[in-house]
C-alpha cells in the first residue's frame, strides 16, 4: 500500500493537467457548438421521418375503415386523401393560365364597355375583342377535349378539373397542414347531411382518443401522399371517391318541397303570382323571426329599418318617394324582399340584404310574410 | 491633501508614484478576494514554496472566508491518495453541482405540463443550440452521481468510517444518498416519454401497497396526483425534483460537510490504534495544507471529469428519449430505473407489502441506524467479520435482486410475442427491432418466407416453391375459421390479394435478419411446433415502406408459459373436434421511413 499520495504528486503537473483538460473542454464545447446546426436538422429530419411512420400507424388503426387502407377513400362513405385534389395539383395548368388571363380581360371591357366616356368606335372594337375571346375560349376547350375525355371517370365520380384544389373550393385561406391538422381536430361534425356518418372529433382537447402529437403524426403522414408535381392521371383515376362540396345552407328552402319562387323571377311576375293567395300573419311571423332570421338585422335601426310600424312606414314615407310612384305597399314589400337591392331606402347601404329569397321562399311564404308586416301598422312608441 | 474624508487612489499615486499604488492596489483587492492571502503569498503558493510570512497566510482563508470554512485547512497525508477514498465524495459534491448548473439550463426551455413537455423534449433537441448536449450531461451526471455516491457508502462502510465520532455523518449520507435516488427518480417523468411514464409508474406502484389499504391508496393518490400519472402528477414530480429534495439535499450537504471539517477525514483503519481516533491529531509532517496541494488537486479534478463527462456525452452517451408518454401502451419489458431494479425484484419474492414496502423500508433504517449498533472500537479489517460479511452480503443481494428485477427474468412470453418484439421493437434501452437498421434501399417489397434459410443448400428455391404450395395462395385455413389471406387483408389492413413467397437473394442485411428469424423460429421448435416466419414487405407511400412480421405455429399444450413434453421430449398438439392441428398466427407490421435513421448506438 505504497501508493503516491495525491495521485499527481507535483503541482506543476497538476497546473498542466488541468489547463490541458480545461483547454481541451473549450475545443470540444466549441466543436459541438460548431456543428450544432447541422445536429439539430438531422434531429428534426429523423423526427418527422418517424412522425409519419407513427402516423401511418394510426391511420391503419383508426381512419382506413372509412379512407380505404391506401387513403383512396371508399365510395360512398368517405373522401379520397391520396388524391391530386387534396393537394390541389393541376392538369390543365396552360389552360387555366390563359383562361385566367382571357376572363381577366373579358371583365375589364366589359367594366370600359359600360362607361359612359367609351366611344362607339372604342365599343365596336370591344365587342370585336370579345368576339375574338370567345372563340378562343371555344378553341381551347376542343384542345383540351382530349384530356377531358381521359378524366371522364374521375369527373363522373365528382371530379371538376376545373375546381382543382380542395383548399380553393372551400375556401380555406390556411395552410394545407393547417386543414388537415384541424379536421383531425375537430372531425365533420356536419358531415353527416352528406355522408353516412359524420367525421368524428379525434383530438382529445376535442374530446376524442388522441394526443395532439399523434394528431400532427397523422397529418405528416397524410401530406407525404403528396407527389409534388408527379401526379399522374392513373393517381386520379385510382380515387374512389372525391368530396362533397356540402350544399349552401343560405339556400336550403323554408317552403317545406314546394316549388319556390325564385330569385330571378321579374317583380311583375312575383306580384302576378301573388295573386288570389292569402297570407297568414302567424306563420308569417315564425318565418320573420325563425328560418329567414329577418329579425337578425331588422331589429337595429342603424343596420336596417325596424319591424315596428313598417306598414305605415311604407305607406307614409317610402311610397311618396316619387321614383316609387305607382306601387302599393303589398308591391313595395314583395319588391323589396325578392329584389332587395332594386330600391334602397335613404339613410341605408344598398346590397346589405342577401338577394336569395326568392331560391328559399314559395309564393305562400311571401304573402305569409307581408300579411305579418301588414300587421305591424303602429309606429314604436 | 485629499479632498474626501479618507485617503483616496489618487492621493496613494501622488505620494508613491502609479506603479507601486497601483500594485499596492491590486495586491489589497486580492488579499481581500480571498480573505488573507495577497499576490505574493498566492504565487508562493502556486510554486510550491514554503510561505514566507507569518502567521502562515495559507490558512487565513479558512478562518477568514466563507467557501473554506467548509474544508479542512489541511489533510493528513495518508488520506489525500487515491486509497482510501476514491475521491468519491468529493466527486459526490461535484456531482451536486454539475447537476443543478445543467439542470438550471434545461429548466429554461421546459414546462411541467403533459401537454408540451414532450414537445419540449423536442425543441431541446431540435431548436435549443447545445440542447441536447447540456441534456445528455444532465442525465449522464444523474445516472453517474447515484453510482458514485452508492461507491461512496460502500467505502465508507467498509472502512468503517462511520465509527465514532462520525455516526451522525454517517446517517446525513444515507439521508444524502436517498435524496440522490429520489432526485434522479423523479427527473425521470420528466421527459414525458414511454421509458418516463412506465419506469415511474412501476415505482410509484409500491406506494400504493403500503398498509393499511387506506393509507395506501390515498399516499398513491398524494404522489401521483390522480389515479393515474397526469398533469398533477408530472407537477409533482417536477417540484420534487427542482425543489423539495434540492432543499433537502443541500440542507444535508451542508450538515455533511460541517461534520467533516469538525471531525476530519478519517484515516486508513490500519494507521490508528484500536479505538483512537486521530484525525483531528495530524503530526506536523504528515500534514498536506489545502492551499495549495489539495485546492490545485480539486480544480485539476474539476477539469479532468468535466472532460471525461464531455468526451462520453460527445461520442458514447445519448440520453435516451422514446416515443411520446401513453398510458394505454405497455411497453414490453419495462423496468424500474436501474438503482429501483432491487425493489422491483424483491417484487418478484412475493407480497407486495412485505417486499415492496417493509423490506426498503428495513434496509434504510438498518443503514441509518448502523453505526449506533456496531459500537465496536475496532475499524481494523480482522475484527470486523460480521460488518464486512454484511457489507458483502448486501452488496451481493442487491446486485441478485436487481438482476431479478430484470424482465428477463421470471416474465415469461410466449415465443411468438418475444420473437416479433425482438424483430421489430421500438428503440427502448438501448435496444431496437433487428430489421429497423436495415438500409431503406436493400428493404425490397416482397414476401420471404424462413422455410428458405432451414432447406438443403441449392434446394432453396425448391423448399419456398413448396411453401408456396401449402399456403395455397392464403387458402390456408387458420384457427377461427379465416384464412391465411382473410387475416392479413382484413384482419391486418394489408392490402394483398394474392400470395408469393419469393427466394431473397444473399449479400443484404435483409437476408442476415430473414436468417435470424428463422433460428429464433426453429430455435423454439417445441412451443412454435411446425412453424414458420414470414416478412412481407409492401412500398406504402413515397420513401416509406410497412414491414408485416408474421409467425404460424400449430397450438402446443403449454403450462405455466412452458410446453409440455411427452414421454418422447415431444409437444403435445392441441386438436380441434376433426383432430386436426389448430394454426395459430402472430404478427405485426412496422412502418419504416428512408429518414429515420435507426441504428445501433448509445441512445438511438
Amino acid at each position: 500500500m505504497n501508493l503516491k499520495r495525491l495521485l499527481v504528486e507535483r503541482i506543476e503537473h497538476r497546473i498542466i493537467v488541468g489547463t490541458v483538460s480545461f483547454l481541451a473542454i473549450m475545443v470540444l464545447v466549441g466543436w459541438i457548438a460548431i456543428n450544432e446546426g447541422g445536429r439539430m436538422k438531422s434531429f428534426e429530419f429523423q423526427y418527422e421521418a418517424r412522425a409519419i411512420e407513427r402516423g401511418a400507424e394510426l391511420f391503419t388503426a383508426n381512419c382506413t375503415s372509412c379512407h380505404g387502407p391506401d387513403g383512396r377513400g371508399l365510395q360512398g362513405v368517405a373522401p379520397a386523401l391520396n388524391s391530386p385534389l387534396l393537394f390541389g395539383y393541376d392538369y390543365l395548368p396552360e389552360y387555366h393560365r390563359e383562361l385566367n388571363t382571357l376572363n381577366l380581360e373579358v371583365t375589364g371591357l366589359e367594366a370600359e364597355k359600360r362607361l359612359p366616356t367609351t366611344t362607339p368606335e372604342r365599343i365596336t372594337a370591344i365587342d370585336a375583342r370579345l368576339a375574338e375571346i370567345d372563340a378562343r375560349k371555344a378553341a381551347m376547350e376542343t384542345e383540351i377535349a382530349g384530356t377531358i375525355a381521359q378524366m371522364q371517370a374521375a369527373i363522373d365520380k365528382g371530379y371538376n378539373p376545373d375546381g382543382f384544389s380542395r383548399l380553393v373550393n372551400l375556401g380555406w385561406q390556411g395552410s394545407l397542414n393547417s386543414f388537415v391538422y384541424t379536421t383531425l381536430v375537430h372531425g365533420r361534425p356536419t358531415s353527416s347531411s352528406y355522408w353516412p356518418g359524420a367525421m368524428v372529433a379525434w383530438s382529445q382537447t376535442a374530446g376524442g382518443p388522441l394526443r395532439a402529437d399523434q394528431i400532427q403524426d397523422i397529418a405528416y403522414y397524410i401530406l407525404n401522399w403528396d407527389k409534388g408535381s408527379e401526379w399522374t392521371l392513373e393517381d386520379l383515376l385510382a380515387v374512389n371517391q372525391f368530396p362533397k362540396i356540402p350544399a349552401d345552407p343560405d339556400l336550403v328552402m323554408v317552403g317545406g318541397g314546394e316549388p319556390v319562387i325564385g330569385a330571378a323571377t321579374s317583380p311583375q311576375d312575383v306580384l302576378a303570382g301573388l295573386e288570389g293567395l292569402t297570407g297568414d300573419p302567424q306563420s308569417g311571423q315564425t318565418l320573420y323571426n325563425g328560418a329567414l332570421a329577418c329579425a337578425g338585422c331588422h331589429l337595429n335601426a342603424a343596420v336596417a329599418p325596424l319591424l315596428e310600424g313598417t306598414w305605415t312606414r311604407v305607406n307614409e314615407v317610402r311610397l311618396a318617394d316619387p321614383a316609387l310612384a305607382g306601387y302599393t305597399g303589398e308591391q313595395y314589400l314583395a319588391e323589396s324582399i325578392i329584389h332587395p337591392n332594386n330600391y334602397t331606402a335613404t339613410g341605408y347601404v344598398s346590397g346589405l340584404m342577401p338577394a336569395n329569397f326568392g331560391d328559399r321562399l314559395t309564393y305562400q311564404n311571401l304573402a305569409d310574410i307581408i300579411a305579418y308586416l301588414k300587421s305591424q301598422d303602429q309606429p314604436a312608441s | 491633501m485629499s479632498v474626501l474624508p479618507f485617503p483616496s487612489f489618487l492621493d496613494d499615486v501622488k505620494e508613491k508614484g502609479l506603479k507601486r499604488a497601483l500594485f499596492e492596489g491590486i495586491n489589497e483587492v486580492v488579499e481581500r478576494a480571498t480573505a488573507g492571502m495577497n499576490v505574493q503569498d498566492l504565487r508562493e503558493a502556486l510554486r510550491g514554496d514554503a510561505p514566507s510570512r507569518k502567521p502562515n497566510p495559507r490558512l487565513q482563508p479558512h478562518a477568514d472566508g466563507f467557501w473554506l470554512h467548509m474544508r479542512p485547512s489541511y489533510f493528513h497525508k495518508s488520506v489525500t491518495g487515491l486509497y482510501p477514498e476514491f475521491r468519491l465524495g468529493w466527486l459526490s459534491t461535484y456531482f451536486v453541482f454539475f447537476e443543478t448548473i445543467t439542470g438550471i439550463f434545461l429548466m429554461v426551455w421546459y414546462t411541467p405540463s403533459p401537454e408540451i413537455a414532450y414537445a419540449n423534449m423536442l425543441s431541446i433537441m431540435s431548436n435549443v443550440p447545445m440542447g441536447q448536449f447540456v441534456r445528455d450531461l444532465h442525465r449522464l451526471g444523474a445516472e453517474a452521481m447515484v453510482l458514485i455516491v452508492t461507491l461512496h457508502m460502500l467505502r465508507t462502510f467498509l472502512t468503517a468510517s462511520y465509527k465514532k465520532p462520525r455516526e451522525f455523518t454517517w446517517f446525513t449520507g444515507v439521508v444524502l444518498a436517498i435524496a440522490t435516488f429520489f432526485l434522479s427518480f423523479s427527473g425521470y417523468l420528466l421527459p414525458w416519454d414511454q421509458l418516463s411514464l412506465w419506469a415511474v409508474t412501476i415505482g410509484a406502484s409500491m406506494v400504493e401497497a403500503a398498509p393499511p389499504e387506506i393509507v395506501g391508496t390515498n399516499l398513491n393518490l398524494i404522489f401521483r396526483g390522480g389515479p393515474e400519472l397526469g398533469a398533477n402528477g408530472l407537477l409533482r414530480f417536477y417540484l420534487l425534483h427542482v425543489l423539495a429534495v434540492p432543499a433537502l439535499l443541500f440542507v444535508f450537504l451542508g450538515v455533511h460537510y460541517y461534520k467533516v471539517v469538525v471531525h476530519g477525514h478519517s484515516l486508513p483503519p490500519n494507521e490508528e490504534n484500536i479505538g483512537e481516533d486521530t484525525a483531528k491529531r495530524v503530526p506536523l509532517d504528515k500534514r498536506v495544507y489545502f492551499i495549495p496541494d489539495i485546492l490545485t488537486s480539486e480544480v485539476m479534478w474539476l477539469g479532468v471529469t468535466t472532460l471525461i463527462l464531455i468526451v462520453l456525452v460527445t461520442w458514447f452517451f445519448h440520453a435516451p428519449l422514446e416515443n411520446h408518454a401513453d398510458p394505454q401502451v405497455t411497453p414490453l419489458g419495462t423496468t424500474a430505473p436501474w438503482y429501483f431494479l432491487w425493489i422491483q425484484g424483491a417484487l418478484k419474492l412475493g407480497d407486495k407489502v412485505i417486499w415492496g414496502i417493509v423490506f426498503p423500508t428495513v434496509v434504510i433504517v438498518f443503514l441509518m441506524l448502523y453505526p449506533y449498533l456496531d459500537v465496536a472500537k475496532s475499524r481494523r479489517w480482522a475484527h470486523r467479520r460480521v460488518s464486512l460479511t454484511i457489507a458483502f452480503a448486501m452488496a451481493s443481494g442487491f446486485t441478485v435482486l436487481s438482476y431479478m428485477g430484470l424482465s428477463e427474468f421470471g416474465v415469461v412470453n410466449s415465443a411468438d410475442i418475444e420473437i416479433l418484439h425482438e424483430i421489430t421493437k421500438e428503440p427502448a434501452h438501448n435496444h431496437l427491432g433487428i430489421i429497423r437498421p436495415i438500409p431503406f434501399d436493400e428493404l425490397t417489397p416482397g414476401m420471404y418466407i424462413t422455410r428458405q434459410f432451414l432447406a438443403e443448400e441449392g434446394s432453396e428455391a425448391a423448399a419456398v416453391a413448396a411453401f408456396n404450395q401449402e399456403i395455397g395462395n392464403g387458402s390456408l385455413p387458420l384457427e377461427g375459421g379465416v384464412t391465411f389471406l382473410s387475416y392479413l387483408s382484413s384482419g391486418q389492413h394489408l392490402p394483398v390479394s394474392s400470395l408469393n413467397f419469393t427466394v431473397l437473394s444473399e449479400g443484404t442485411e435483409l437476408y442476415h435478419v430473414m436468417e435470424e428469424f428463422a433460428h429464433m423460429v426453429e430455435s423454439e421448435d417445441k412451443e412454435l411446433y411446425n412453424g414458420w416466419g414470414a416478412v412481407i414487405i409492401t412500398d406504402w407511400q413515397e420513401d416509406l415502406k410497412r414491414v408485416d412480421v408474421i409467425i404460424s405455429w400449430d397450438e402446443v399444450v403449454m403450462e405455466r408459459g412452458f410446453p409440455v413434453l411427452d414421454e418422447n421430449g415431444e409437444p403435445i398438439l392441441v386438436l380441434d373436434e376433426n383432430g386436426s392441428p389448430t394454426r395459430r398466427v402472430n404478427s405485426d407490421h412496422i412502418f419504416l421511413h428512408r429518414n429515420a435513421q435507426y441504428f445501433e448506438a448509445p441512445g438511438a
